[in-house]
């Protein structure tokens, strides 16, 4: 299969099973709700069991002959210098990607694909957005990928030299032990009890209301008992269902980088493998999560230009490692971003706007809860959410001293906490935009708001410090400038 | 950093923003006075109470219609430097922002409706990140500044 000239490519005879599952997929489930509901509805007679039957054979016969259509109009390859796709029954299209705005050769291996030994291929562009969509393949053997990614990735390598790589370097696996952590830690159970709540609600379609009225009348007399083993019950499952949810997407994750190139491979019924360019790196995030930070225990992120909506495969670099190890993994995996200066503290007059800010959801909670709660019952109950402030004023405290800032050579350091501590690495050249933001508040304290733009996916992500002396916000904005750059560039050329 | 961006919009735009801040508000009057009449007319409150939602929206109004776009004119300053381009604008919240003209991708001028009646129009000039703007510019000097930025843009680009 040679990647330079010749005939496009076939995709790998699964992409019909796999085009036709997915068809079937997409009719059944907008038909099975209504469906079933009109079965019941009609009662089950043979007569409409035998209708249903046959329609379904229909849509599986239409389905594979749309399976094997979609299968003989697509084609693919690396023509001169780009990556062409061709596609389409009716409307046929023809996708050419230019092989330097590739960004990556990402693979994904659903369990259809596993049972077929075929991998889902996704050709990532870099600073696409809707002119230049990523492609994907759905069907192609091991080979196949693999010549695939030598043709992408062996013309943009060129520059290095022909000879060969010396092969991926593992930097980092991690073990089922470490995922499980990860989970325990992750904080995710909001995430895991609202899709609890989903389901429930589905839950609910099933069942008739008058049985949840039985039940709601038995169980009322001891509503308090029921609620202290319901709520830590869901909020138990809800944890083990985040736990399972991290294994599930990490399992076996291995960090490994070859030349300029990092790659991920992760997954457990999903297998994923991704790339990350160096040179496409923006930021690099270290998050010290709230449930993580007392085991001294982080994560990495990564902010990559150009990456679009599945940011999910690449942006998490590493999902769980030591803070002590952070530095050590970024000087091998991306030294640039290898920095731990001693950061710059915010001044202590900025420590009253974060603890006020901090208290303010507390006191609009304990005056909208004294309103409410007057009107009703004719006593302020609501003034007790006052005894929350305490703990929102430490929590104030808290952000203020994690928050600061370090210019390390050419690179910014930020670092912040909402509820996690993260640390923040950009270099100069990465930053998009410079801003100082002075509220009237701050100008009297003297403090202001430094905040600046890295690329991100399709928009950008802000690294920012809140409440910074007006000075120090004033120094980076302008410290940060490409004429500061040149200046230093100028007298780095000198004997 | 220097002291402060050199060039102001066109003293026009005080008009635009006035006549737009008008249109935006309708409606919020509309609401506001609903509201007042829905509270006096069939929930029993006081006067007083009822008439608090037209007045709290009339007071917006009127602060957005005739103070804001004053102050904001005064505080919008900008400069195309060699280097970067400087912006400075805000009400409440003063902002001060930079931006490297070798990070800027690609510039348009803009111009809407209201805009075109007064001979105004908007300079959009795009990073990575997202977009920045100048607004209400008299036609000419904006079209001039669009070409200036991506002339710049382009020698720093052969830098």
């Amino acid at each position: 299969m040679s990647s330079e000239v010749g005939p496009l490519l076939r995709l790998h005879p699964a992409a019909m099973v796999i085009g036709a599952l997915g068809t079937i997929r997409r009719s059944v489930s907008a038909t099975i709700l209504p469906g079933v509901v009109f079965l019941f509805s009609q009662g089950l007679s043979p007569w409409t069991i035998a209708l249903v039957l046959a329609g379904l054979v229909v849509v599986a016969v239409l389905a594979a002959l749309w399976g094997f259509l979609s299968w003989r109009a697509t084609s693919y390859g690396v023509v001169g210098g780009s990556f062409r796709l061709r596609q389409g029954v009716f409307q046929k299209s023809e996708r050419t990607i230019p092989l330097e705005h590739v960004q990556s050769v990402d693979t994904v291996q659903g369990i259809v694909q596993r049972a077929f030994g075929v991998y889902e291929v996704r050709v990532e562009t870099a600073g696409g957005g809707a002119s230049e969509p990523d492609a994907s393949l759905p069907a192609l053997s091991r080979a196949a990928t693999e010549d695939l990614r030598r043709g992408i990735e062996g013309a943009r390598r060129e520059p290095v030299g022909a000879e060969e790589a010396p092969g991926p370097e593992v930097l980092r696996r991690l073990s089922t032990r470490d995922l499980l952590v990860a989970g325990a830690t992750s904080g995710q159970i909001g995430v895991a009890l609202s899709l609890l709540a989903v389901g429930s609600q589905v839950f609910d379609e099933f069942f008739s209301e008058a049985f949840f009225r039985n039940l709601v009348d038995s169980l009322a007399p001891n509503a308090l008992i029921v609620a202290l083993i319901l709520i830590p019950t869901v909020a138990l499952f809800a944890w083990l269902l985040a736990i399972a949810g991290t294994v599930l997407a990490h399992y076996g994750f291995t960090l490994s980088r070859e030349g300029d190139f990092l790659y991920i491979k992760r997954g457990l019924l999903e297998r994923r493998e991704a790339t990350i360019p160096l040179s496409r790196i923006q930021a690099v995030r270290v998050s010290e999560g709230f449930l993580r930070q007392p085991f001294g225990l982080a994560s990495l992120r990564v902010e990559s230009a150009g990456y679009g909506e599945d940011a999910g495969v690449s942006a998490a670099m590493v999902p769980l490692l030591p803070f002590d190890e952070v530095q050590a993994l970024l000087r091998e995996a991306a030294p640039e971003f290898a920095v731990s200066p001693t950061l710059k503290p915010l001044p202590r007059r900025a420590l009253g706007r974060y603890v006020f800010r901090a208290c303010v959801p507390a006191l609009v909670l304990a005056a909208a809860g004294a309103l409410v709660s007057f009107l009703v019952f004719d006593v302020a109950f609501g003034l007790l959410a006052v005894g929350l402030l305490p703990a929102f004023a430490l929590y104030g405290w808290l952000r203020f001293r994690d928050a600061g800032w370090a210019l390390e050579g050419d690179r910014l350091v930020v670092r912040s906490r909402a509820l996690a501590r993260v640390t923040a690495v950009a270099p100069r050249r990465r930053l998009q935009s410079r801003s100082v933001f002075q509220s009237p508040f701050q100008r009297r304290l003297r403090l202001a708001t430094f905040g600046t733009e890295v690329a991100s996916g399709a928009g950008g992500s802000s690294l920012s410090v809140t409440d910074l002396g007006s000075d120090d916000a004033r120094y980076l904005a302008g410290a940060l400038s490409a004429r500061f750059d040149a200046q230093r560039n100028l007298r780095g050329s000198l004997p | 950093m220097k002291d402060e961006p050199s060039e102001r919009l066109d003293p026009r735009a005080k008009v635009v923003w006035r006549i737009s801040a008008a249109l935006n508000m309708i409606p919020l009057l509309a609401a506001g006075g609903f509201g007042s009449f829905a509270l006096l007319r069939w929930a029993d409150v006081s006067a007083l109470l009822g008439i608090l939602p037209a007045l709290a929206v009339l007071a917006l109004a009127v602060f957005s219609v005739f103070v804001a776009p004053g102050v904001r004119w005064r505080r919008w300053r900008y400069e195309i430097r060699p280097d970067e381009v400087d912006l400075q604008r805000g009400v409440w919240w003063v902002s001060r922002t930079l931006v490297p003209l070798a990070r800027i991708q690609h510039v348009d001028t803009r111009q809407g409706p209201l805009q075109r009646r007064y001979g105004l129009s908007t300079v959009v000039f795009h990073t990575a990140a997202g977009a920045n703007q100048i607004p209400e510019l008299s036609t000419p000097i904006a079209s001039e500044a669009r070409d200036r930025i991506a002339d710049l843009t382009r020698e720093q680009d052969e830098l």
